[in-house]
């Protein structure tokens, strides 16, 4: 639409919005719902409901990430709108942030975004390992040990 | 970027042939300050009077006791028998005495609205319900809608087909709106405070909104769509700020028939040509033509009377990483033109001249250490 840019969008959308989460603690920071925003961060940048082009990397349902943009001749038709590829978690995690990259940044698609998304992706594949076990505790001493095998 | 015309969505959810161009009325300008004005001012007004009762406080003969009894000079309960005599009485810092300020019924409950200010701010509400963005801003759950604005054709609607509630919901799950009315259905609360007893027992979400032509469609709709929940109904001659845009936050979800869309030329006109419907009504002109800030930035008419980039192509660094000039040959030869040399004729493999020191004997260890 000629009269709605997302400069425009952006200043009626950043006092109130269905995404922005305002906390008391921690300086007033603002985070974001949007599954379109990289850092959590209520701010223009990171913002993809916001923008014309937003890249979003969630975790994909069977392991693996799912890499969401936004298709910008389909603003008007919010059905259709996102591109969602997904990474599984067979795909290496260089391979997938190369992916990515190769997806967005590399076709001058949010090349600012770059670094965030990747990070993001590492740190879902990094969430999605199995926790380790810990060790149990070492005995000391021999009473110790006497009244653990008793 | 400009979109001039809007598919029309058939009753089975699907794409239909027909297009439209789309409304002067969604190319007005967008403007918070003015929707949030009038909204406030057209929330007041649906306001009823209230006011505690003219006696309450007062019922009581008290009279103060005047100085000299070591009590406050405030009026206090005549007589004797009984605990209320000489309590404090009317004060408003007494138990049961009158508020402070009593509230009154005529107090100003209404507020005057310029017209031409809600006229403009309709227009602004109508515009923005364009904006994906700005509906997904306001929290409706737009993912399933196949484009907004949303227009189901009116053939839809023709002989009385959604007059029952099941045929209207059934409609709007097809048309992508039923993820909507989901979240208002699950939105449902129990409302904190008096106002449960009030008539207000519940607070939920809004829905989209149906807007469509009485003398198209006809307005069977309105009571099919009654009872589901966050659904709301207006004939596109008579639109409502408080619907538009509820809360006074732009972006309300609407779900047109095409005769109501295609009605909203007639209502609004355009900025140039008069409403046939409105007197003395145009719509308001944008004052930016193009709100898109970066590509007024990058224009050739601004670029061209910027001043050029000093420093040129290639700029000193200022943040660059040290380099370690023993690890990387480059900087240390920078650093230590000999190096060149010292490396190509091996001078740090070199044995050393002379051969290994002779041993000093037998006698000398022996001498040494002799007690």
């Amino acid at each position: 639409m000629s009269n709605i840019s997302s400069d425009l969008i952006w200043e009626v959308t950043r006092g109130h919005s269905a995404s922005l989460v305002k906390t008391k603690t921690a300086g007033g920071q603002q985070f974001s719902r949007d599954p379109l925003n990289l850092k959590n961060q209520y701010r223009r940048k990171y913002e993809g409901m916001v923008s014309d082009k937003a890249i979003g990397v969630l975790p994909a349902e069977n392991g693996g990430v799912k890499l969401l943009t936004k298709k910008t001749n389909k603003s008007h038709a919010p059905a259709s709108a996102l591109q969602i590829s997904t990474f599984g978690p067979a795909k290496s995690t260089r391979k997938t942030y190369s992916a990515i990259v190769n997806s967005t940044t590399k076709r001058s698609y949010r090349p600012d975004l770059r670094a965030s998304a990747v990070a993001r992706a590492s740190a879902i594949r990094k969430s999605q390992k199995p926790v380790k076990e810990e060790k149990p505790a070492k005995l000391r001493g021999a009473k110790a040990r006497a009244a653990a095998s008793a | 970027m400009s979109r001039p015309t809007v598919t029309i969505i058939s009753a089975d959810g699907a794409a239909s042939q027909d297009t439209h161009p789309l409304p002067q009325v969604f190319k007005a300008p967008i403007r918070p300050d003015i929707v949030h004005a009038v909204h406030t001012g057209m929330a007041k007004n649906r306001r009823q009077p209230y006011a505690v009762s003219e006696k309450a406080g007062h019922q009581t003969s008290a009279e103060s006791w005047g100085t000299g009894r070591a009590v406050a000079r405030i009026p206090r309960v005549s007589g004797g028998g009984t605990h209320r005599a000489g309590q404090a009485a009317f004060g408003n810092q007494c138990r049961s005495g009158r508020m402070f300020a009593p509230t009154k019924v005529w107090r100003k409950w209404h507020q005057k609205i310029n017209l031409g200010q809600k006229r403009f701010a309709t227009a602004s509400a109508l515009a923005a319900s364009s904006s994906a963005a700005l509906l997904m801003a306001r929290g409706h759950n737009v993912s399933t809608v196949p484009e907004v604005p949303l227009v189901v054709s009116s053939t839809a609607f023709a002989d009385k087909a959604i007059a029952k509630t099941a045929a209207a919901l059934a409609l709007l799950k097809k048309v992508g709106a039923g993820a909507d009315i989901e979240k208002v259905t699950k939105s449902r609360k129990l409302r904190a405070g008096k106002g449960k007893m009030r008539g207000r027992r519940y607070r939920q979400r809004r829905g989209p909104l149906v807007v469509y032509n009485p003398e198209e469609d006809g307005s069977e709709i309105v009571l099919a769509c009654r009872n589901i929940a966050g659904v709301e109904t207006s004939s596109v001659y008579s639109l409502n700020l408080l619907q538009l845009a509820p809360g006074g936050h732009l972006g309300r979800f609407i779900v047109w028939t095409s005769s109501a869309f295609a009605a909203l030329d007639k209502i609004y006109g355009s900025t140039t040509e008069a409403s046939a419907l409105k007197k003395d009504f145009l719509l308001p002109s944008t004052i930016m033509k193009q709100p898109d800030l970066s590509k007024l930035i990058n224009s050739s008419e601004v670029q061209n009377v910027l001043r050029p980039v000093r420093g040129g192509a290639i700029t000193k660094r200022t943040m660059s990483q040290k380099k370690n000039p023993l690890k990387n040959k480059q900087v240390q030869l920078r650093l230590n033109p000999y190096a060149a040399a010292f490396s190509k004729n091996g001078l740090g493999h070199q044995k050393v001249e002379g051969g290994k020191p002779t041993t000093t004997g037998e006698v000398f260890s022996k001498t040494l250490h002799e007690n």
